[in-house]
């Protein structure tokens, strides 16, 4: 086979070499491409149709215009939606830097036992989230003998009953999806991380450079892909999270403390059967995290570069 | 290769067909349940059936799913028209969702009518739409008041004496004065302490109409009265938010708290989760209204419904009414769930007298309790906005009250408002 | 020479300090897992009674609620694990292999039309699954994959996060390395296959793990695909044991502890792998 191969470039060689990038790169995202024309089209397409429908049985789907959006304009979900955003912007702030920190650190080789860490640190995201939910649950129970106000009582602090208001709620979300995901994104990182020709740092060691000069030019640049695709992830996760919250509050939103978007468009859809007004949901949970999205790359500087 | 595929699977059919001509190949069916416990019932059932002469074999497939998933799983499949099972558990709370539009279950009214003065019909009203009865219970679910007379005892408190709601709140402050500990809990995150209260108190969420109730004086006068409650500590939030979490189990299971007021079906939740409280606990009538009202309130269920398009349905169906509705399979509901049964016929019969691990557990004539307040016993009104409804109770009304302590009137309109915006 | 010994110092003291660090995350890492272990050798009554404690004490203790995974339900927990293995290995090597060569094409070449597939890519990664659960069954009927594992992985054969994350990652290599392939006659598969894949260890490490991890922990959608018991995967067997009726703990705590075990195995195996193919592998700038 490496012979066949070989010989057909080495002709087209000969033929110049235009001819063959022109349909070598189809070939590298065809699997893409077939993909998404088999797979997502349809789905996409009918969902997009199903947000302007009212949906009661196979055979009743019927078209009610933007009625479905107009409904978004209740309280519950202007509720989600601030949960939503306050979740997304803690979980944005910690989950990038945070990481990026720990992966600098086991990368600079500081530390003993590098690997050993790594892998600890990686344990959590494995770990089944019924289970962490009732570990998290019962760790910051509402009693004064839960676990965490107990050490808040011996720190002499007040007791607070987590999982019972907003802000607290938020604070062990962030807490949560930090324990889970921390070792993931430090994964993230450190590939980054290696990618970065030692000889780089050489050269800003021989220009002079201190350890925050050389984090500044050469390090943070040097993983600029990563970060990025890293904080895009994370706006996405941000936004669209749910599983945390169902893990913390069992669908028992109480106040609506812990009922994101995803939340309220899987309680719409599924709690109440109506797959219509979930589609509108999900849409605009789609053109919020686009949008959003859209000024955090432009932000980066990621048009500029490669377009 | 091909060939010896071709051989093989056609030998194999013959064999098939073979067998099924030998032995009478059973008829298979699919159910899907969130409850493993379900299971038990309906495998005993089915060994009964299949004992029976007469009987066409039966072999059910039991798919046990998590509630949710299941829920979530089955609005699919009947959106969709495909992939559905044949028998299916369906929680109360969902059951509305599948009453709309295209009904994609088949009625059991043939098996329903013939018995209809033997059954308490108000659970079978739940699942039913336009005289039709797609749903079989397998409880009436009467709500009762449990005590743990431990605590009862130490404060001086005689629980049988308790007959209304203020004397529960009197006792209420005399086991705050004698041992510092709460009378009861109320959920902040849950339905099943604002539901059954209004309910007992002749209040409802909605008409069978669809008129929205939430705001009416009966509503507001029991949230009122849940506040007072709160106000003096003789009642405080549910540990953990509700009364089905590991938090409120262990904290009850450690003697904090004198009583709490559920459903019939929570008995195995004691027995399950709070085995130290054991010969501790009894059974009781909740505490009636003085004002008026019924003397229970039917909470909670699972309809168990046949899918229409399936290819068995009316096999399905049998089998339904052999192991829900007739006498033996309404004993065995109770011998292994625990559940206080809808046929009325078993109520006093030898049978259901027979030792088990609840009669152990609270050492009592546990069905004399019941027999006292099955005669008045309100309907619920589980009607399409009835999701719709429970969801608002949930995340707003008992939050507010319980956990804001807001004003019951504020709380009463700003929920019905609410309620009235959802619907069309 | 006197700065040179400061500078070891120094590095000896940040060298403390960083330690430190790594044991204080390591620590809020492992105390939910440790938790979760203590109890699993406990039986669930105890969960209720005290709840999650680190004490240890040997006369309730045991391994028999890791005994009694093999017995519950007539031990189909193991089934369980067959069918998350089977689809997270499944779901993984194929996802792999497609998105490597997405990502990959999508990064090294300028084509008409990228921008436009790039742009597709992001906005699939972005669409919620949930809204697209209903088409998705209905396709599944139709090309007849219900209660298959073929059906499971088909959403998941060319993740875009997996494309976006290895676009990310050849941006960073050097263009230069593709012509010097060309020139020394190489396919354009050849150069990916013998230049490039080395260079790419680091990101199919980060990605073999990401991938495994949303295998196993998915819910939902095999949740949709899979019908018979058997067929289940652990995370959905795991929900059906907390129901309100029975003593479940017993068989959810240590069913989440196996369910952890083999993935840390594979997990410190492949890092060793990948770590030593990197330092074989030539990654000069």
């Amino acid at each position: 086979m490496p012979n066949i191969s070989a010989d057909k470039t080495s002709l087209r060689q000969k033929g110049g070499s235009l001819n063959r990038t022109r349909f070598v790169p189809y070939l590298f995202v065809a699997p893409f491409v077939i993909f998404f024309l088999l797979v997502y089209l349809y789905p996409l397409i009918m969902t997009v149709i199903m947000s302007f429908q009212k949906i009661d049985g196979p055979n009743h789907h019927e078209f009610i215009g933007v009625k479905n959006y107009l409904k978004l304009n209740t309280r519950d979900f202007q509720m989600a939606l601030q949960t939503s955003g306050r979740y997304a912007f803690w979980d944005v702030i910690v989950l990038t830097i945070f990481p990026l920190l720990v992966a600098c650190v086991l990368h600079s080789g500081l530390a003993k036992g590098t690997s050993f860490f790594k892998s600890l640190f990686f344990i959590p995201s494995l770990t089944s989230i019924i289970v962490a939910g009732i570990v998290f649950r019962l760790a910051f129970g509402t009693l004064e003998t839960a676990t965490v106000n107990r050490v808040m009582t011996a720190l002499g602090l007040q007791p607070v009953k987590w999982l019972s208001y907003a802000g607290p709620g938020n604070f062990v979300l962030i807490l949560l999806t930090l324990w889970r995901w921390n070792g993931v994104n430090i994964v993230y990182y450190l590939s980054g991380l290696q990618s970065i020709p030692a000889d780089h740092y050489e050269a800003a060691q021989i220009d002079g450079a201190n350890a925050f000069q050389k984090f500044f030019h050469v390090t943070l640049p040097g993983i600029r892909p990563v970060l990025i695709y890293v904080i895009t992830i994370t706006v996405l996760g941000g936004f669209s999270m749910f599983t945390e919250s169902v893990a913390l509050w069992q669908q028992n939103n109480a106040g609506g403390v812990g009922r994101t978007i995803v939340g309220y468009m899987y309680m719409v859809g599924f709690k109440k059967n109506n797959l219509g007004l979930a589609s509108a949901v999900g849409l605009v949970l789609l053109a919020l995290v686009v949008a959003v999205n859209l000024i955090q790359l432009f932000l980066m500087g990621f048009f500029r570069k490669e377009d | 290769m091909k060939k010896l595929l071709a051989v093989v699977l056609t030998l194999s059919l013959m064999l098939c067909a073979f067998g099924a001509l030998a032995e009478g190949e059973p008829i298979h069916l699919t159910l899907w349940t969130f409850q493993e416990l379900h299971t038990e019932l309906y495998k005993t059932m089915l060994d009964k059936w299949n004992a029976e002469p007469g009987k066409p074999a039966l072999d059910i497939d039991f798919q046990v799913f998590p509630y949710e998933d299941m829920h979530n799983k089955l609005t699919i499949a009947l959106q969709s028209g495909e992939g559905a099972p044949d028998l299916v558990d369906i929680e109360i709370n969902m059951f509305a969702n599948y009453l709309k539009g295209d009904i994609g279950l088949a009625p059991m009214n043939e098996y329903v009518e013939p018995i209809a003065d033997h059954l308490v019909m108000s659970r079978l009203n739940n699942y039913a739409k336009d005289g039709k009865y797609y749903g079989i219970d397998h409880h009436i679910g009467a709500t009762v008041m449990f005590y743990n007379t431990s605590i009862l005892e130490a404060a001086g408190v005689d629980y049988t004496a308790i007959k209304t709601w203020d004397d529960f709140h009197e006792a209420g402050k005399t086991v705050l004065e004698k041992t510092g500990k709460p009378m009861i809990v109320w959920e902040s995150a849950d339905c099943w302490s604002v539901y059954p209260m209004v309910n007992q108190h002749g209040g409802d969420w909605l008409t069978p109409d669809g008129q929205v109730r939430m705001d009416e004086p009966v509503v507001i006068n029991t949230l009122a009265f849940m506040k007072s409650m709160l106000d003096d500590g003789t009642a405080i939030p549910c540990p953990g938010g509700w009364t089905h979490t590991e938090e409120y189990w262990g904290w009850m299971n450690g003697g904090n708290c004198a009583a709490v007021c559920m459903p019939f079906w929570y008995l195995d939740r004691f027995t399950n989760y709070m085995p130290d409280l054991a010969g501790q606990m009894k059974i009781a009538a909740m505490p009636e209204w003085s004002d008026g009202g019924h003397k229970s309130a039917q909470m909670g269920g699972t309809g168990t419904a046949v899918v229409a398009s399936s290819a068995n349905a009316d096999i399905a169906k049998e089998f339904l009414a052999y192991a829900c509705l007739s006498f033996d399979g309404c004993v065995t509901t109770w011998k292994i769930c625990g559940f206080d049964p809808i046929l009325k016929d078993v109520y006093g019969s030898e049978e259901m007298k027979a030792p088990n691990k609840f009669f152990e557990y609270y050492d009592q004539d546990i069905f004399s309790v019941l027999s006292e307040v099955l005669d008045d016993i309100p309907d619920t009104c589980i009607s399409e906005y009835f999701p719709s409804a429970t969801d608002i109770v949930k995340t707003q009304m008992a939050y507010r009250l319980v956990e804001l302590r807001e004003d019951p009137e504020q709380i009463a309109r700003d929920c019905a408002e609410e309620l009235r915006s959802l619907i069309d | 020479m006197a700065s040179n010994k400061i500078e070891g110092k120094k590095r000896a003291v940040l060298s403390i300090l960083a330690t430190a660090m790594m044991i204080l995350i390591a620590v809020f890492a492992m105390v939910p897992f440790a938790f979760m272990f203590m109890s699993s050798l406990k039986p669930g009554t105890e969960i209720m009674r005290y709840g999650l404690t680190l004490k240890f004490d040997p006369s309730i203790s045991s391994f028999d609620n890791y005994a009694a995974l093999n017995t519950y339900r007539d031990g189909v927990y193991w089934h369980w694990y067959k069918s998350s293995a089977v689809i997270m290995v499944l779901q993984t090597v194929i996802g792999l292999v497609l998105s490597s060569l997405v990502g990959y094409g999508l990064a090294m070449y300028q084509f008409k039309g990228r921008n436009l597939i790039f742009s597709l890519v992001l906005v699939v990664m972005m669409v919620p699954f949930e809204i697209l659960l209903l088409p998705m069954y209905q396709m599944m009927i139709r090309v007849r994959l219900m209660n298959s594992y073929l059906g499971v992985i088909i959403p998941y054969l060319v993740p875009p996060f997996m494309i976006f994350f290895f676009r990310q990652y050849c941006l960073g290599i050097p263009k230069e390395l593709l012509e010097a392939g060309r020139i020394d006659g190489s396919s354009d598969f050849g150069i990916f296959w013998r230049i490039m894949l080395p260079i790419m260890i680091p990101a199919f490490g980060a990605m073999t793990i990401l991938s495994c991890m949303n295998s196993w922990n998915n819910l939902l959608w095999p949740m949709i695909i899979l019908q018979t018991e058997k067929m289940h995967t652990i995370p959905i067997g795991m929900g059906t044991t907390i129901t309100p009726y029975g003593n479940a703990y017993d068989v959810l705590m240590p069913g989440a502890v196996m369910a952890v075990v083999p993935i840390v195995v594979i997990y410190l195996f492949a890092q060793k792998t990948f770590i030593a193919g990197l330092t074989a592998g030539s990654v000069k700038g």
